[in-house]
């Protein structure tokens, strides 16, 4: 609008009425201020009035050239109005054989980005992504396009397109040689547009990040943001290896005659010591939640199953803040009777888990792989047979190396990291156990050494340098078993059912328990258990 | 300590009596009364005449280019070493470990006296350093046990052990 014209437009307005008791200049003062208020508001009326006819054109004419209106939109929210008899491809089954067909899938949004009249859009389910391509054409109008490079990231997407070959490979993606040509494209579910963290971000390798200058994500807005951190290609691949260990585990003890028990985890008495146990009101007493099932499983050896293994939630009320310890983890547990001498009880065992690691290796590569993209690590080695050492020649090994240690003491963490260091070095595996522990520092139910009275028939078996299972021949013996809890300062009338299941004929017994967690984070060579804890809880985290 | 050093090298030197030595000072600086003339004040001064006494002038370095990196290691010795903070010595670790990259010996290509003193002086440190520390300053660690090997150097100090392989890969952390 011109000056003129604004003018002309001032000069029709009427004036407000004044007061009676204004002197004449306050009269035209405030006239004048009156004045230019309405000059401002018509100038804002007369600029909304042209707005608001420059849009009504552009709808009319954007109406009018959206040919494509029918295939894309927010779809109505599923609940269930229609049954369509409509196959939806997986992403991983994007090959160049199903070139030129035309298919639905379901995806999530990973990235849109619009050039020109073309869209990019990642499609991603779980660790496989695609290209996908919005091009402004007979088939796609440019509303579409706008419309597709706007849908907000994460959200889960219905789309119909044809499966084009492309010559040069896609390196970005898993899917390499093939791309989406978008027909159709509805928003099944919108995504907020702020995530409280970028999938990228969170895959990015720590060293990149920092020379890159680029974000990553520490572990706690990891572990608060949880539903969208699992999402990332890393945390997917890390939590099917887990449940691949955990179905190993399962399938190799089951072939080898071993039955699967289930034990109560609300338990009277603390089973490994009153320090670290959880207790709970009980009614109108109070309970303790199971450290182990180690009472459970002797007694289930007691009463004629044989060999045993269980799976289940283990409680510590340890305040350890620590890169490998959690106050509720996964443990799997072996308990079995044997017929001479315990070492039938550790090959078992070491054959167990050598089962699992060919297990990992031969049928999770691609896992372990998308693990090592983010997290770089040497592959796991181990040996056929398990390499087993006697406590004594370990301690020697320490020595040697200049650590000064009794020969009943234990190990502490870093010499035990040592130790592992030194093992790798000499003998070529991550994966070794260590025999005949000194009696004093194990649990009062461990058989002693029958021929050296310092010793015991106890044993730990070490991954990368980290203890992750602790076992033993059991005194099955109710005597000597009640004289070792005297010896430990135990109360008896406690532990009075678990000593009574040996009055009545028990069998030679030994096993021992892993934690599901920590074995997978040694095994991929994690550094925190917590990255291989779904919903890890620790002294400092109780959500989600 | 210094009264320990000193007694060890008479020992090296094969002496067959012993000095008697009195300390000055709050930093118990050694002083050897001498027949001869003025006191010998300072554990440097004290070293480069026992050897001399002995007849042993070339551990003190056989050409004036030699003679004068001895000496400059002494007063390393004397002056950054003895009072070092923990944060500066991973600095003279770093530097020493550079040095000793083509060198067998401090100076020249023999042993001398620079050697024995800069080998109790770093001693302790050596002693609490991790394996995977040693590891990393390699260079420092290859002539510390080629010193503590040396006939007759390692008196007063118990011996460090030093691994023949590597244990840790230079992906470890």
């Amino acid at each position: 609008m011109s000056w003129n014209s604004l003018n002309k437009h001032w000069e029709e307005l009427s004036f407000p009425s004044f007061t009676a008791g204004a002197t004449e200049e306050e009269q035209q003062a405030q006239s004048k201020k009156a004045l230019k208020k309405q000059q401002k508001e018509a100038e804002k009326a007369a600029k909304k009035a042209e707005k608001q006819a420059k849009m009504a054109s552009e709808q009319q004419s954007a109406e009018e050239d959206d040919f494509a209106k029918d295939r894309y939109g927010v779809s109505a929210m599923v609940q269930s109005q229609q049954k369509l008899d409509r196959e939806l491809v997986r992403v991983q089954d994007l090959t160049p054989e199903k070139a030129d067909q035309l298919i639905w899938l379901r995806a999530r949004v990973h990235t849109s980005r619009a050039k020109g009249k073309q869209c990019f859009l990642v499609l991603r389910q779980q660790q496989f992504n695609v290209q996908a391509l919005v091009a402004v054409g007979d088939r796609a109008s440019k509303q579409m396009v706008k419309f597709a490079a706007n849908i907000t990231k994460e959200s889960i997407v219905d789309v119909e397109a044809i499966v084009r070959k492309v010559e040069q490979k896609i390196e970005s993606c898993s899917q390499q040689d093939v791309e989406l040509h978008v027909e159709r494209i509805f928003v099944i579910s919108q995504a907020e547009p702020r995530l409280p963290l970028q999938l990228e971000d969170a895959v990015r390798p720590d060293g990149e990040g920092e020379e890159e200058g680029r974000a990553t994500v520490n572990q706690d807005t990891r572990l608060d943001n949880r539903v969208i951190d699992l999402r990332t290609t890393t945390s997917q691949a890390v939590f099917r290896l887990q449940s691949g260990v955990c179905q190993l585990f399962r399938d190799t003890l089951t072939k080898k005659g071993f039955v699967e028990i289930q034990t109560p985890k609300i338990i009277s008495a603390a089973s490994e010591g009153g320090a670290n146990v959880f207790t709970v009101s009980y009614f109108k007493t109070s309970a303790f939640l199971a450290q182990s099932p180690q009472l459970y499983k002797q007694m289930c050896i007691c009463a004629d199953f044989d060999k045993v293994f269980c799976v289940g939630p283990v409680f510590r009320a340890e305040d350890s803040n620590t890169h490998r310890h959690l106050t509720e983890f996964v443990g799997l547990d072996i308990e079995m009777a044997f017929n001479y001498h315990y070492h039938e009880v550790i090959d078992s065992i070491t054959d167990t888990m050598v089962q699992i690691f060919k297990g990992l290796r031969d049928n999770f590569q691609t896992e372990i792989q998308t693990v090592n993209k983010q997290f770089p690590s040497e592959p796991f080695k181990f040996l056929e047979p398990t390499l087993r050492l006697e406590y004594t020649e370990a301690v020697a090994m320490l020595r040697e190396a200049g650590v000064e240690m009794g020969d009943e003491d234990d190990l502490s963490t870093p010499n035990e990291k040592l130790l592992g260091r030194l093992v790798k070095e000499k003998y070529d595996t991550d994966f070794y156990v260590l025999d005949k522990y000194p009696l004093a520092v194990r649990p009062f139910y461990t058989m002693p050494d029958p021929s050296n009275p310092k010793y015991s028939n106890s044993y730990d078996m070490f991954m990368r340098g980290e203890e992750i299972l602790s076992g033993a021949q059991r005194v099955h013996d109710a005597q000597l078993l009640t004289e070792r809890a005297i010896h430990h300062q135990i109360d008896l009338e406690k532990i009075k059912a678990y000593i009574d299941s040996f009055r009545y004929g028990a069998p030679p017994h030994g096993g021992g328990g892993i934690g599901l967690e920590r074995v997978c984070m040694l095994y991929l060579g994690l550094h925190n258990v917590r990255q291989t804890s779904m919903f890890p809880r620790d002294p400092k985290r109780l959500t989600p | 300590m210094a009264l320990r050093e000193l007694s060890s090298l008479e020992k090296y030197l094969g002496q067959k009596k012993a000095n008697k030595y009195s300390t000055q000072g709050d930093k118990k600086v050694p002083v050897l009364q001498n027949n001869n003339g003025p006191p010998l004040v300072g554990l440097v001064t004290i070293a480069c005449h026992l050897a001399k006494e002995a007849k042993r002038p070339e551990l003190l370095g056989d050409t004036a280019e030699s003679r004068a990196v001895v000496q400059q290691w002494l007063e390393y010795r004397v002056t950054k070493l003895d009072s070092c903070t923990k944060e500066d010595i991973k600095t003279v670790l770093k530097d020493l470990n550079l040095y000793l990259q083509d060198k067998v010996y401090l100076a020249g290509n023999q042993f001398t006296l620079a050697d024995v003193f800069v080998y109790y002086g770093i001693h302790p440190v050596i002693v609490d350093l991790a394996i995977q520390d040693r590891e990393q300053y390699v260079n420092v660690t290859r002539w510390f046990d080629h010193i503590q090997r040396y006939p007759g150097v390692r008196h007063h100090l118990p011996p460090v052990a030093v691994l023949r392989n590597r244990i840790y890969t230079s992906r470890h952390h």
